[in-house]
């Protein structure tokens, strides 16, 4: 990342964003360098599939150089944009029938190993130990729910017609575990900016 | 479907939308109502934020991707300089530190606009589109009658607007922003632990003189009740509410209001 100029190590991810309208490619690099892994790691969860991932990630920093003005920070943090463009590229791509397929029969090989534990994933994470008491503070059918539909890629349809239970109970459930969750991790100290 | 049985369940979507997790069709009317709803908005900003941090892997990215993703950058100088929107980004970044070192771009003739005049321009077309949508509120029929005292703000005082201000502060308030049927303009509604609301209305549109604007609040057992009327120019307004109430609704009628409505279809609905 020698592109990376030093003069935007400290900048804000709004001011990167400023410059990279005005065609600054350090400090794109800057921003990728800050959130790429991050970008990297939650679609290849999602994909199962590292290069398709890198796709997205080629695909997601172009996006923003191309059209940074999509990030409106008073709607959030880059972070949250650069994933939630992450994560919609990703189920685009999920959603497609032979990447469904061929992501079923990876996932069911991975089950076969040794099981597929989401939980356990982000416990790994470097913030791990509040996300895991968010999550475990949630109602068993919360956390499922907001599983299979965040990381499994669902619609929160599919995920009641797994699940055997009713749409709007699904839909209740995903946003109340949300507001849930956000409560337990702003009482524990922790926002996206520290993540 | 009722405007307030829609308007529930688009607020029942925002979590659901917020993780990708709806139809196409779905998201589509979602985006509409995030549009004129900033509560809604708001709320959707915050469920992806909470992703964010379950997202939060730190891994790191391949070593030679940052080299493709360079090669696929478009650093044509003829390209047109960033736009309005960037303008406005670069207005509410004005606190961040911006690097000595970047040149800045030059607009020649691009008039920088402020969010609260796009706003206050949004919300004034918003109420036009109202206008022509709202016609057909009716009254169909009697559920209840309740009359409770409503007392007009046409001139707002520094101690109202504290106490609203107070209100939103309180954990124990509840608040909604009232939405049109068709989504064309809202009003927000904040109601006190001790019963007292009040209804921040001022982009909706003055009414004839033969016409008023009526308040009405669904109660605990799925009653709708009267709680006011507020005359045809509304403003900065205050209710009072016995109970709990579960939504509230705005209509247009017929001066001097009616007693009771038993179908707000066409009004503004907000649930809690």
């Amino acid at each position: 990342m020698e592109d990376v100029r030093q003069d935007y190590v400290e900048a804000s991810d709004a001011a990167l964003v400023v410059a990279i309208g005005r065609y600054q490619q350090a400090a794109l690099a800057e921003a990728y360098r800050r959130h790429a892994g991050a970008v990297f790691g939650l679609s290849k969860r999602l994909l199962s599939d590292a290069s398709r991932a890198e796709e997205i990630v080629q695909e997601v920093f172009v996006r923003l150089w191309n059209d940074p003005s999509r990030f409106d920070p008073e709607r959030g943090t880059l972070r949250s944009f650069l994933l939630a463009t992450t994560h919609g590229r990703s189920v685009d791509l999920i959603r497609a029938d032979a990447a469904r397929r061929a992501r079923e029969e990876r996932e069911a090989r991975e089950q076969a190993d040794g099981g597929y534990d989401l939980a356990r994933e982000v416990w790994d994470l470097a913030l791990a130990g509040h996300v895991r008491d968010a999550l475990e503070a949630l109602a068993p059918g919360e956390r499922e729910a907001i599983e299979l539909a965040y990381f499994g890629g669902r619609t929160y349809k599919e995920v009641a017609a797994e699940l055997g239970e009713p749409e709007g109970t699904v839909k209740s459930r995903i946003r109340n575990g949300l507001k849930r969750l956000r409560q337990e991790l702003l009482e524990a100290g922790v926002s996206s900016g520290t993540a | 479907m009722t405007g307030r049985n829609d308007i529930y369940e688009l607020d029942e979507l925002l979590g659901a939308y917020a993780l990708d997790a709806v139809d196409p069709d779905e998201a589509r009317r979602v985006e509409d109502y995030l549009a004129i709803n900033p509560k809604a908005a708001a709320e959707v900003a915050d469920h992806r934020e909470v992703a964010t941090m379950l997202a939060f892997t730190g891994m790191e990215a391949p070593d030679d991707l940052w080299g493709r993703i360079a090669s696929e950058l478009d650093d044509d100088p003829e390209r047109p300089a960033p736009g309005p929107e960037l303008q406005r980004i670069i207005q509410a970044s004005a606190t961040a530190p911006v690097p000595p070192a970047v040149p800045a771009v030059e607009q020649p003739g691009a008039a920088v606009t402020s969010l609260d005049e796009a706003r206050q321009r949004r919300r004034w077309s918003s109420s036009m589109a109202w206008v022509a949508g709202s016609a057909a509120a009716a009254v169909v029929a009697v559920v209840a009658i309740t009359v409770v005292v409503t007392d007009r703000a046409d001139a707002p005082t520094d101690p109202l607007i504290a106490a609203i201000e107070t209100a939103r502060a309180d954990i124990d308030s509840v608040e909604t922003t009232l939405v049109a049927e068709n989504f064309a303009a809202t009003a927000d509604a904040v109601i006190g632990q001790d019963g007292r609301g009040y209804l921040e209305a001022r982009e909706l549109p003055v009414l004839a003189d033969d016409q008023t604007y009526q308040l009405w609040g669904v109660v605990s057992d799925g009653q709708v009740i009267s709680l006011g009327i507020l005359g045809p120019n509304l403003g900065l307004e205050t209710f009072t509410v016995e109970g709990d109430v579960s939504a509230l609704a705005i209509t247009i009628e017929d001066a001097p209001g009616v007693i009771a409505d038993g179908n707000p279809d066409g009004a503004f609905v907000g649930t809690f």
